[in-house]
């Protein structure tokens, strides 16, 4: 093509046109901090183990939890929370190993890999941790009906006027929107978020593979 | 990191500091844009300088890291480049000899290159600094094949911007 070659010649002919940097100048940017997509990633992920382990920790001290206390449903719940932290640990060493793999010298295509899979990670992360929240509730709930002084009480009430089933439907139904409602709004902050973050990544990895497919 | 290394780095870069101009010059539009892709160039530069051990040129090693920055760290979304933009682009084309036919082609041929996506500009870029598709191929992390063959849908699509 006669336009590209016109297009080579000049481009290598004449390297004047930059601005040339001096040595002070170049010195005082390696002191600055990066703000790659890979340090956003890393920061918001931070965040994300630290907002669910938090949140985790916050949930013991309250009221509802030395309410919880006296149902003595240790045998469920202790094994329950064990799971939740053995699964923590293995997302933030899988996390970590991930995020070291990711080197700029890599090639792009195997860059953007790394990226994706750390992302993916952190995105299995805050599915369990979804899942985990709604299997909880439920888990509460069934706990509640069982041994819950108050409940057994309006449970007696309703198998009395005859609208026990109404009153268990009611029961899950509520506790099903309000949790659909509350992962709703996690999900499209999730999605806002690393639908901005990664919109370029993602759109030059999908042309990398058009390309090897 | 030790003075001593931050020197010899700083130094190199100094030395070769028009490729991240030229990576800089293909993926923005603007000189604040320039500025900031090229200071993240520079960090990424200085990152990975430590596990720089010279088995590669300089060069051709800052090729890889500023390309993977401009195309996939830089967090900035690129604007759609305008014909009229193209002319307040800070680094106006220069013609040993003034030909107005010449210099209105190559006007021409920079705007339609910064009409092209983001691996197709990467593809440019190492045709226009001479690389093989062996090297191209390497940086880009896709097979040779497939390198020439995008090569070639990036020239058709060149010669439509070019000719609608």
């Amino acid at each position: 093509m006669y336009e590209l070659e016109l297009l080579k010649k000049d481009w290598r002919k004449d390297d004047s046109r930059y601005p040339k940097l001096t040595y002070n100048e170049i010195y005082k940017m390696i002191l600055k901090k990066s703000s790659s997509i890979v340090k956003w990633i890393f920061i918001i992920s931070i965040l994300e183990f630290v907002l669910w382990t938090g949140l985790s920790f916050a949930l013991k001290d309250a009221d509802f939890n030395k309410k919880f206390e006296s149902y003595h449903a240790e045998s469920i719940m202790i094994p329950f929370m064990a799971l939740g932290y053995i699964i923590l640990a293995y997302f933030f060493y899988k996390f970590f190993m991930n995020y070291r793999t990711i080197s700029v010298t890599d090639n792009a295509k195997r860059l953007m890999e790394n990226i994706l899979k750390t992302r993916r990670t952190v995105k299995h992360y805050v599915a369990f941790n979804l899942i985990y929240l709604a299997a909880s509730a439920f888990l509460v709930l069934g706990i509640q009906f069982n041994r819950d002084d108050q409940m057994i009480a309006t449970i007696n009430k309703a198998t009395a006027n005859g609208e026990l089933f109404k009153f268990y439907a009611l029961t899950i139904l509520i506790t099903f929107a309000a949790l659909a409602i509350m992962i709703g709004i996690i999900l499209l902050f999730y999605y806002l978020i690393y639908g901005i973050l990664l919109k370029r990544l993602n759109r030059n990895y999908r042309e990398l593979r058009k390309l090897e497919s | 990191m030790n003075k001593e290394l931050e020197h010899s780095f700083v130094e190199l870069l100094e030395k070769h500091q028009n490729i991240v101009h030229k990576v800089c010059r293909l993926y923005t539009n603007n000189q604040d844009a320039h500025n900031d892709l090229f200071q993240e160039i520079t960090i990424q530069l200085w990152k990975a300088y430590p596990k720089f051990r010279g088995d590669s040129k300089f060069s051709t090693w800052m090729y890889r890291v500023g390309l993977n920055t401009a195309i996939t760290l830089y967090r900035k979304s690129k604007r759609t480049i305008t014909t009229q933009e193209f002319d307040a682009v800070q680094f106006k084309i220069k013609s040993e000899v003034y030909d107005d036919t010449e210099e209105q082609q190559l006007k021409q041929l920079y705007n339609a290159v910064y009409q092209l996506n983001d691996i197709e500009k990467a593809l440019v870029f190492l045709y226009l600094e001479d690389k093989n598709y062996s090297e191209i191929s390497e940086t880009l992390g896709i097979t040779e094949v497939n390198a020439r063959v995008k090569m070639n849908r990036v020239k058709t699509k060149l010669k439509t911007i070019l000719n609608p």
